[in-house]
């Protein structure tokens, strides 16, 4: 499927910001099942300094640093890409989950970039609560994609997607008590409790389609940034994409940014600023479908 | 416990080694009582260069120096710092592999939870820019280890500091003390290395580091007064030239690294970090990170426009976990074993490791596997349900612990209360890498351990250091490393111009707290005199009211608690204000506080100076008796205490006058001082001259005009020029008009108007705004005594200046509110968007 993407990001500042400097993760990743046709940035003002790079987990990033006064700043950033996750391997025959854990302990070649995460990070730690809410899904034994699709339907189900009642810092904890959040604290949950379990589960930073494909129903965490999760099936099926908002496997309405240990690595736009007073934000997306 | 005892470093088999003997002969010849007084010397010595903080509330850090070196001869330093140069060069090898390749990961010689769950590990280090090829700069620079040595006679790596490798700063300040307190030992003993060349090859090898095209700008970044290495780090900014400066002070502009000074940005080439490598770049931080930082500095150096030494994530090295895998990495690294062997470790994620130590509990130390700076806790010192705790925790995070072997440490001669002992000693190493090689301090921080740090195998931070002397086979010891480089010959500059904007400000505060200081001080005094008068006269009466209002208007008094009391109540206010607590050990608090950050920028005289007499002060003000109960001394020793204030202040005023270079800091000093004055003069007088009734019957201004001239210190100027016959205008004409008299208002105007004027002509920021306005300020304050001498009722002309003098102390209020936009204004603190969270205590060093 081939996706126009438009993400738009507006500060509007109570007095001028004299210096500023903008990290952003706003340009989709290649991999080998998503091309990136063609990409742009668009900042105004236009910074005065521009770098491109890739950070610690191969994402593509982007820095911008504006040394004259300005009272607003916009960022936008438009991207063709043509996407297709690969299909998971029949869930009866992936391994069983303690399996898939003990091969990222281990590290090595086959387990080593894995198993960075497995280990909690500062958004996503290996909470016990969170690990408790999983394990229910996991059975000994039992095969590791059967597990996560339950605990991805489960979440899906259990939780009520409600815009506005959580922050980028809501802890995970708060989340399982009020059991309401959006798609970024359904993802931190679920890579939490498969942490605690010593499963590898990245946090995936993307879009989910606007309108919905025909006979579709209109999906939750649209016109947004969207976020899911990356489970590790060991060595040998590697990767799959859930995404527990939806309760759905990601395949062909999604679009990757990049991926980290949680919201903090990948975090679309953040940046530092001298002066400004208060501040008001404004964010707007879309992702079209191109045929 | 080891059953073995420990190595002597001084005798064995019942002889004092060779390369002792000279040491021990001079040390039993000056006999113990000269070596005890000797000692105290060097304590003070110590305390006088280490004073901190000078104010009750507030510990000072305490570094003691024992007066017996730690003794190495050359072949036992050589040999040590040719282990620790392949550790230095292993460890390099190790953090190039993990902020790159990952190679050591991708084997599975390292496992991802000694790297991954390091909170030190420094994602951001492996950040990438497109088309720009990383700058080749080595992960360490200066590098420093812990060492003790077994009975075996091997020293033995105990821990291994590459993040700041602190503490070099600590070894030639005591040096440099003992060579003060006991001349003797250096004359006996010819050999000691000396540890200035060190710091020469030191600074050498940093300025080398500046990016091509760029002068060798050096700056040590500091967390700032507050951090316990305060003192390390002025010594160091010292030694090595640098300029020392808090991330305030910088701003990236364009990828180039800048620190703000009067005249502008000027650009830093090589910055020696001592700051934690997660606090750099605000930017880069993980959410909840301790703040600070400069946003940029990263990019800045990623790009190669700036070295950071150690580079950021360098103190992922101090790891302990990783010290149990380095015997294995050495050869795959480097092809040889390692030479210099640490203290046995296990890293308790492995089965057998665990099962080892389970085994036999009470013979190890755990020590968490990631934070180097974690104290070790020894297990057979644990209680029963402490034991329980820790295996606990050990079951539920086996990758967090390491355990380690005890060593016992070797004992070398210290001074106790009875004449030398043996005590257990550690050594702290540092390494430099000039850039052809790793070369070794030849010298150190020893440490002398007490039991308890000795069996919990840990180091103090305090405490007893010694100094260590290596003795050269050849008094002529040669001089290695690559050539001085040859520096650019430097532009004269006489202009305060490069002078950082903080330390411009904090020179014009250190001046207006010390003026404001001495006002409260004298205000005292003249107060407390007039109350301790027995039986008043009305006219006292009348001058005690007056300065009543003068205490409020100085803000060392509440209006409740002084408008219509009686004497008693206003003693007890006065003690109040000057004892700990009040108002005038605040300012004084003020003054220290600024002086210590300051302190890079003071001459250690100065600082000396100032030292010693902020805590004489301090002592001074809290013998004073209790506020409710003054005795039967009544207000004197309030007095006594105000003149050796004012003899203080009069000390600091002539030590600038006389050590500071004019221009610079003194400039900023002087203007602090006068605009302070000149607001006080103004203010002081609208409120002696505010006398109820006095508009209708002037005479009753007598009274507020006699206190003008006492609290100018005009009186026996006016004595001679008019005798003794009280008029408003002589009066005020000698303490608003006369730019002669420096206590007067149009002294300080006039001065701070050509400090002003000389700013702008020496080529800092132009503007004869300020120096204009000072000096309209000046003819206004003429203008008021030619009125009242002019008027035909001087009296009632006098009586209505109250207005208008309180109006200029506004305006030189404004004066300084110029100053400080123009001059002083720093960046404000940058604020971060997007992202949020709790601040965390940092683990570790990165």
């Amino acid at each position: 499927m081939r996706f126009l993407v438009r993400h738009s990001t507006r500060y509007a500042y109570g007095s001028p910001v004299e210096l500023a400097a903008h990290l952003l993760h706003l340009r989709p990743r290649p991999t080998p099942w998503q091309r990136v046709i063609s990409e742009g940035l668009v900042a105004e003002p236009a910074p005065a300094r521009r770098r491109d790079g890739l950070d610690h987990f191969g994402n593509p990033v982007t820095w911008l640093f504006l040394d004259t006064p300005h009272p607003a700043f916009e960022v936008t950033g438009e991207a063709v890409v043509e996407v297709r996750f690969p299909d998971p391997p029949p869930a009866a025959a992936t391994p069983p989950w303690e399996w898939v854990a003990r091969a990222a302990a281990q590290g090595g070649p086959d387990g080593f970039e894995a198993a960075e995460f497995a280990l909690g990070s500062p958004m996503a730690p290996a909470h016990p609560a969170a690990g408790a809410y999983a394990r229910e899904s996991f059975a000994p034994a039992r095969p590791v994609l059967e597990a996560l699709l339950d605990l991805n339907a489960r979440i899906g189900r259990d939780f009520a997607f409600r815009p506005g009642v959580t922050t980028v810092s809501t802890p995970v904890e708060r989340v399982l008590a009020t059991r309401e959040g959006v798609c970024q604290d359904f993802t931190h949950l679920m890579v939490a409790g498969l942490r605690a379990l010593g499963l590898p589960a990245r946090y995936t930073s993307g879009y989910i389609r606007t309108r919905p494909a025909p006979g579709q129903q209109q999906r939750r965490g649209a016109d947004q940034s969207h976020a899911w999760a990356g489970c590790w099936l060991g060595p040998m099926h590697g990767w799959v994409d859930l995404d527990p908002t939806n309760a759905m496997v990601v395949a062909e309405e999604h679009v990757l940014l990049g991926w980290g240990r949680d919201f903090g690595d990948v975090s679309p736009l953040r940046g530092v600023i001298l002066g400004g007073g208060a501040h008001a934000l404004s964010v707007s997306v879309d992702l079209q479908a191109l045929r | 416990m080891t059953a073995e005892p420990p190595l002597d470093e001084m005798v064995s088999g019942g002889q004092i080694r060779p390369h002792w003997r000279r040491v021990f002969g001079t040390v039993s010849d000056l006999g113990a009582e000269t070596l005890a007084e000797r000692g105290r010397h060097l304590d003070r010595l110590l305390t006088e260069e280490g004073l901190t903080s000078l104010l009750p509330g507030e510990s000072p850090v305490r570094l003691r120096c024992d007066p017996i070196p730690l003794l190495l001869n050359a072949a036992e330093f050589a040999e040590l710092e040719a282990g620790l140069a392949q550790r230095a060069e292993l460890l390099e090898r190790v953090l190039a592999d993990i902020h790159g390749p990952q190679e050591l990961l991708a084997s599975g010689a390292l496992p991802p939870a000694i790297v991954h769950a390091n909170p030190a590990f420094l994602r951001s280090a492996r950040m990438r820019l497109d088309g720009v090829e990383a700058p080749p700069q080595r992960p360490l620079h200066v590098y420093a280890a812990d060492l003790l040595r077994g009975p075996d006679g091997a020293w033995r790596v105990l821990a291994d500091r590459t993040a700041d490798a602190a503490g070099a700063g600590y070894a030639i300040e005591n040096r440099r003390a003992l060579a003060r307190a006991l001349p003797e030992l250096f004359r006996a003993e010819r050999q000691v290395m000396r540890l200035e060349p060190f710091f020469e090859a030191w600074q050498d090898s940093l300025e080398r580091l500046a990016p091509a095209g760029a002068a060798p700008t050096l700056a040590l970044l500091t967390p700032g007064p507050a951090d316990k290495l305060w003192f390390e780090h002025v010594v160091l900014a010292r030694e090595l030239s640098c300029a020392l400066v808090q991330d305030g002070d910088l701003t990236v502009r364009d990828g180039i690294l800048h620190v703000k000074t009067l005249n502008g940005l000027r650009r830093v080439a090589v910055l020696l970090r001592r700051q934690d490598g997660r606090t750099l770049d605000p930017l880069e931080q993980d959410p909840g990170s301790a703040g600070g930082g400069v946003p940029g500095l990263l990019d800045a150096a990623r790009t190669g426009a700036l070295c950071i030494v150690n580079a950021p994530g360098a103190g992922f090295a101090e790891a302990p976990a990783l010290a149990a895998f380095l015997p294995a990495l050495a050869p795959r690294l480097l092809g040889e074993a390692l030479r210099l062997p640490g203290a046995e470790a296990l890293w308790l994620a492995e089965e057998a490791a665990r099962a080892r130590v389970l085994a036999d509990p009470g013979a190890w130390r755990l020590r968490s596997a990631q934070d180097g700076r974690a104290r070790p806790v020894p297990i057979a010192n644990l209680s029963a349900a402490g034991r329980a705790r820790l295996l606990g925790l050990l079951a539920a995070t086996p990758a967090g612990w390491i355990a380690c072997a005890p060593v016992q440490p070797s004992v070398a001669p210290c001074l106790g209360p009875g004449g030398l002992v043996p005590q257990p000693v550690a050594l702290r190493m540092f390494l430099l890498h000039d850039g052809t090689g790793w070369r070794a301090m030849p010298g150190g921080l020893g440490r002398a351990l007490t039991e308890a740090d000795a069996a919990a195998g840990r180091l103090p931070l305090h405490g007893l250091a010694k100094d260590v002397w290596v003795l050269a086979e050849d008094a002529y010891a040669e001089i290695r490393g690559p050539a001085r480089a040859a520096a650019a010959p430097l532009p004269i500059r006489r202009a305060a111009g490069e002078l950082p904007s903080r330390v411009a400000d904090d020179f014009f505060w250190l001046g207006r707290y010390l003026e404001r200081a001495e006002a409260a001080a004298r205000l005292l005094r003249v107060t407390a005199e007039r109350l301790d008068r027995p039986a008043p006269t009305p006219r006292e009466q009348a001058e005690i009211r007056s300065l009543s209002e003068c205490l409020i208007v100085a803000g060392l008094a509440m209006p409740e608690a002084v408008r219509g009391v009686g004497a008693g109540v206003l003693a007890s206010e006065l003690l109040v204000a000057a004892r700990p607590g009040g108002a005038l050990p605040g300012l004084l608090r003020q003054v220290s506080r600024i002086a210590e950050r300051l302190r890079d920028r003071l001459t250690e005289e100065v600082h000396a100076i100032v030292g010693r007499g902020l805590a004489a002060l301090v002592g001074t003000l809290e013998d004073l008796p209790p506020a409710h109960d003054p005795g039967r001394r009544g207000l004197e020793p309030l007095q006594d205490a105000m003149a050796v204030v004012l003899g203080f202040s009069a000390t600091v005023a002539g030590l600038a006058a006389e050590n500071m270079v004019r221009g610079g800091g003194r400039l900023f000093l002087d203007l602090g001082r006068r605009v302070e004055r000149a607001q006080a003069v103004a203010a002081e007088i609208a409120c002696l001259l505010d006398q109820p009734g006095a508009t209708a019957q002037p005479a009753r201004l007598e009274p507020g005009l006699r206190l003008a001239l006492v609290l100018r210190d005009s009186v026996i100027t006016y004595r001679s020029r008019y005798l003794s016959l009280l008029q408003p205008a002589p009066v005020l004409d000698l303490v608003l008009a006369d730019e002669g008299n420096p206590r007067g208002l149009a002294f300080q105007l006039a001065a701070a108007r050509d400090l002003l004027a000389g700013l702008g002509r020496e080529g800092a920021s132009e503007d004869p705004g300020l120096a204009a306005s000072a000096g309209g300020l000046l003819d206004a304050a003429r203008a008021l005594p030619a009125e009242v001498a002019a008027a035909p009722d001087p009296g009632l002309a006098a009586a209505q200046l109250p207005p208008r003098l309180r109006g200029l102390a506004t305006e030189v209020a404004g004066l300084s509110d110029g100053i400080t936009r123009l001059y002083f204004a720093l960046l404000p603190a940058p604020r971060s968007l997007g992202l949020e969270g709790e601040a965390r205590r940092l683990r570790g060093a990165a």
